[in-house]
């Protein structure tokens, strides 16, 4: 056994090559990953989940919902968007002769043919997206050039990304978003919707808990299975049950009986309203949306 | 032990020896490219295992420049930031000043005026004396608080001041700091009401 001892050292520092990889750098990168505040606001992200939304997240780990759901956004790229709010003293007519007296701007040329179709059969409505631009330098330079003619307009950076074209976020996920979610449900295969941010997008309980009972009663093509094991059918007492599910068609219990929720169903459904990925953070800047001005 | 070293170089049978050579060249060059190559990527996309920087973002200062600042938003909450730190000791987080001490902001007609001439010059020169604001008279010395602040800053004030607490003066630009800057010099004397008063607004 000459050689014993080169082995063991190939062998360690082949080990310990790859556990520094995998488990040492991502801990030293992201292991002190704290509550972060999100952009131009002073609340915290993310916040604790609390009470039945923390149960919920077994249960959603128990039916083995990270099996067809993933939670997580992905993100191609970013671009700045210049929207007019204000044209100041210029006409509408006036204004796209400027604009298009801008496009001999070489640095514009990439976007001319998207500004001018834009333009087509504007009839001066504010506000106005006027230009899509991944470049931030040609997007100021716009902004600026409509301030010097009197036109007031806002930069906003938006994500751009598959996922984000199918409004399953606004941005990209990130480690803090997973912050307090024990054990993360990444998921990594869609047989439905991505759900980081579903507690946005569907933000009603009792939607969720119908959802549950018969995804068909809402989304006729689902192909979700119906979880009815989590909900009780049982004879209408007295009074109807509050939370019973308001259900018709095909998928009403037979009558004088209605369908309640089990602690299980209400958990799983206070966890998904608590999927709320919409926070705009350093690490994944967009400019959050508001009210039409 | 010795067996093994006779076998290595036993020529006999025709068996493969295993001897002691270099490297071929072309293996360490090659491998040596693309370490540079791997290198240079690394660099111009890894951002250097900053736990923010995600892709797209390819580097700290790309990630940066897309923070966003919606322009007149930023610059007001700037304003409001500055404000209660330099101004508002004296006249108030709500702009309301303090009875007989420090004249109220909000209301007051020199901060609500057309121009912004005058309302500029305060805090780049200070003022000292008499001085009659919302039907009152007022005589207290006020420092040229404003004039440590860089011109961008002043504006965010000034335009905070203008548009908060029910005033409806308009915005000041950091321009227009710059010029009474300019106008007054480098070390101004305090203004006094009257001579306030005569300049154009």
């Amino acid at each position: 056994m000459k050689t014993g001892f080169s082995i063991f050292l190939a062998t360690f520092v082949a080990l310990g090559a790859s556990w520094s990889g995998f488990v040492l750098a991502p801990l030293l990168q992201l292991g002190g990953a704290k509550q972060t505040v999100i952009l131009q606001s002073t609340d915290n992200w993310p916040q604790q989940r609390t009470g039945n939304a923390t149960l919920g997240l077994q249960v959603y780990r128990a039916y083995g919902c990270a099996a067809c759901h993933t939670e997580q956004v992905r993100q191609t790229g970013v671009a700045c968007e210049v929207t007019l709010t204000s044209l100041g003293v210029q006409q509408p007519a006036d204004f796209v002769a400027f604009v298009r007296s801008l496009f001999a701007l070489p640095e514009l040329a990439a976007y001319t043919n998207a500004m001018a179709a834009s333009l087509d059969g504007w009839n001066g409505g504010l506000p106005k997206t006027l230009l899509t631009c991944p470049d931030k330098d040609v997007a100021s330079a716009m902004a600026d050039r409509l301030k010097a003619a009197g036109i007031k307009s806002e930069t906003s950076i938006v994500a751009i990304g598959p996922d984000i074209a199918r409004g399953w976020g606004f941005r990209q996920s990130v480690a803090a978003d997973y912050l307090y979610d024990q054990p993360v449900q990444l998921g990594s295969l869609r047989a439905g919707p991505d759900l980081a941010n579903i507690g946005v997008r569907a933000p009603d309980a009792r939607w969720q808990l119908q959802h549950l009972y018969a995804p068909k009663s809402i989304t006729p093509g689902s192909t979700m299975p119906a979880f009815k094991f989590l909900f009780e059918v049982r004879q209408v007492g007295a009074q109807p049950a509050p939370d019973a599910l308001n259900l018709t068609g095909d998928f009403a219990p037979p009558a004088g009986f209605e369908v309640v929720p089990k602690p299980e169903a209400t958990e799983l459904a206070a966890y998904l309203l608590s999927l709320k990925a919409n926070a705009p953070l350093y690490e994944a800047p967009f400019t959050p949306v508001t009210a039409a001005k | 032990m010795s067996d093994e070293n006779k076998s290595s170089s036993s020529p006999a049978g025709g068996e493969p020896t295993a001897t002691r050579s270099a490297a071929p060249m072309w293996i360490v060059v090659t491998t040596l490219v693309l370490l540079c190559i791997g290198g240079y990527y690394f660099d111009q996309h890894g951002g250097w295992f900053d736990a923010h920087v995600y892709a797209p973002y390819s580097s700290a200062e790309k990630l940066e420049a897309y923070q966003p600042q919606s322009g007149a938003a930023a610059a007001l909450a700037r304003g409001k930031k500055t404000y209660e730190a330099v101004c508002g000791i004296c006249h108030g987080a709500d702009g309301m000043g303090k009875p007989a001490q420090f004249p109220p902001l909000a209301g007051s007609e020199l901060v609500n005026s057309a121009g912004v001439n005058r309302l500029i010059h305060i805090p780049l020169a200070g003022v000292n004396g008499a001085i009659q604001v919302e039907g009152k008279d007022w005589n207290l010395a006020m420092a040229a608080m404003g004039a440590a602040l860089p011109d961008e800053d002043l504006a965010g004030v000034l335009t905070y001041i203008r548009t908060s607490w029910g005033n409806k003066g308009g915005e000041v630009t950091a321009e227009e700091v710059k010029k009474v800057r300019a106008e007054l010099g480098g070390s101004p004397q305090p203004m006094t009401g009257p001579q306030l008063m005569k300049m154009p607004e």
